[in-house]
């Protein structure tokens, strides 16, 4: 078991340094969230839509891209100089493997996450910090719902054509219901409702992550496995 | 028929019809795949 | 008799009834007072829901057998059930709208019903996709059978987050489309029309499972990939 997050930790931190130093995806993905904000503060109309209504909406619309920059290119690492083949060989777990590179996705999303909600609440003039701890707890558990399943899916897509198209196609209808509830309760939050209110979903979200972070350990093996 | 019934039996046919369509065709198209595979 | 045969015959034999059971619908049982023709629409409905759902459970039940026991015999049957699903949702995803714009006025809402047929439509499709973009067999099965098993755990959170939002939105009109008493004639035809639609999967599939053993054959009797 320590072993096993120790090789996770050594292969997150190995993804997690390869993509700094070339700071591509990072930068197209806070570019991407500088864009989506602006162009939807210009986009409408200040006295016909509040910015509260629109927020949980373009807020979820930037994290979900960043998501995907970053699983696209979880597995195309490894894809070249067959370095998969490497990392099989080698004596890790094969959840492991998955450890890591859920550990690498959810890390660079939450970079991309840190920049865009401090932006979002500037651009917006929304109020963020009051309820900053309840929402980090709604932005992180969505993350890591649409990330778990994303990472099992990028495995099996990296070695297809058209990777990058069937990715998101696969997706889709995983990442629905964990967006819809974080929308929901982002909404609510922005909108100050009480705690209380946004209770189911913050369950749901947790459920979702639990029963798709233990399905993919589960299944992980069957997707590298000979 | 009696009065304040809603007159949709468009509806319905448009329905059953596309409901047919559909299954009829999958099953000429699945007689069609394993006549010459 | 072959599977082919057999299949091709419980197809047959189903369309009849299918036949049947569009007379016994139109013809023979009551329209619905406060909702008038477009009611009926229901017979047609919830059995084609039915055939997806269980066709999705199927190929998920398919993935998890795959995965334990590596019998390809198990993703020829996820295929093909995953095929016949994706009929069955286009039925569920037409007939739906249909019968919503009539009664509840719109022709789209996010309640249970066609959320999931929503939700079925996507994962079928996505099945289907992925198993167009693998070319070897082994692989193939096994990302289908991951796939598989993933949309059956998803189920039951599409259940659970259409109920939530059903408590906070109120569907547009107070009808309940499809009330859990019907009238005696009602109930048979709805009974009847299950068990067609269920006959006609049956038959469906067993043709598209004989499919994919006389494309395999061909293949692996054919040029050495």
């Amino acid at each position: 078991m320590d072993s096993l997050l120790r090789h996770a930790w050594r292969l997150a931190r190995k993804d997690l340094l390869v993509e700094f130093r070339s700071r591509t995806a990072i930068l197209s993905a806070v570019v991407f969230t500088v864009l989506v904000l602006v162009v939807f503060n210009f986009g409408r109309d200040p006295t016909a839509v509040a910015a509260v209504d629109l927020a949980p909406s373009i807020l979820w619309v930037t994290f979900t891209f960043a998501a995907m920059l970053a699983l696209n290119r979880a597995f195309q690492l490894e894809l070249e100089n067959q370095a998969l083949d490497g990392l099989l060989l080698a004596p890790v777990h094969r959840a492991s493997i998955y450890l890591g590179k859920l550990l690498a996705n959810l890390a660079f999303v939450a970079a991309v996450e840190c920049v865009g909600l401090p932006l979002f609440a500037l651009f917006f003039n929304v109020r963020v910090l009051p309820v900053l701890v309840p929402l980090a707890g709604v932005i992180a558990l969505a993350t890591v719902g649409f990330v778990a399943v994303g990472t099992l899916f990028s495995a099996m897509t990296a070695r297809t054509r058209f990777a990058e198209l069937l990715l998101p196609v696969l997706l889709l209808p995983f990442m629905i219901p964990p967006l819809i509830w974080a929308v929901l309760a982002t909404g609510a939050l922005l909108a100050g409702r009480p705690l209380s209110e946004i209770g189911g979903w913050l369950k749901l979200l947790a459920a979702f992550d639990l029963a798709f972070i233990v399905v993919a350990f589960l299944l992980f093996p069957a997707t590298v496995n000979e | 028929m009696p009065e304040g019934m809603p007159q949709n039996s468009g509806f319905m046919v448009a329905a059953y019809i596309t409901a047919a369509v559909i299954l009829v065709t999958y099953a000429f198209l699945l007689y069609r795949r394993t006549l010459k595979p | 008799m072959t599977l082919l045969k057999t299949g091709r015959w419980i197809t047959a034999v189903a369309l009849a009834l299918l036949a049947a059971v569009y007379v016994r619908a139109l013809a023979f049982t009551p329209i619905e007072r406060a909702q008038g023709a477009a009611q009926k629409i229901f017979y047609i409905h919830v059995p084609s829901a039915w055939c997806a759902m269980l066709a999705m459970g199927l190929v998920g039940i398919a993935g998890i057998l795959y995965l334990l026991l590596k019998d390809p015999r198990f993703d020829r049957f996820g295929e093909a059930s995953a095929e016949v699903g994706t009929a069955f949702s286009c039925v569920m995803l037409t007939t739906g709208p249909l019968w919503g714009k009539p009664i509840w006025g719109t022709w789209w809402t996010w309640d249970a019903r066609l959320t999931l047929t929503l939700f079925l439509f996507l994962l079928f499709l996505g099945y289907l996709l992925l198993r167009g973009a693998v070319t070897d067999r082994g692989l193939r099965a096994r990302y289908s059978a991951v796939l598989g098993i993933c949309g059956l755990v998803l189920l039951p959170f599409i259940h659970l987050s259409v109920y939530f939002f059903r408590t906070l939105h109120p569907q547009p009109i107070v009808l309940k489309p499809s009330a859990p008493s019907l009238p005696g004639s009602m109930l048979v035809t709805l009974l009847f029309s299950f068990g067609v639609f269920t006959l006609l999967y049956v038959g469906f599939v067993t043709q598209r499972y004989a499919l994919a053993v006389l494309r395999e054959s061909a293949e692996s009797g054919g040029a050495h990939a």
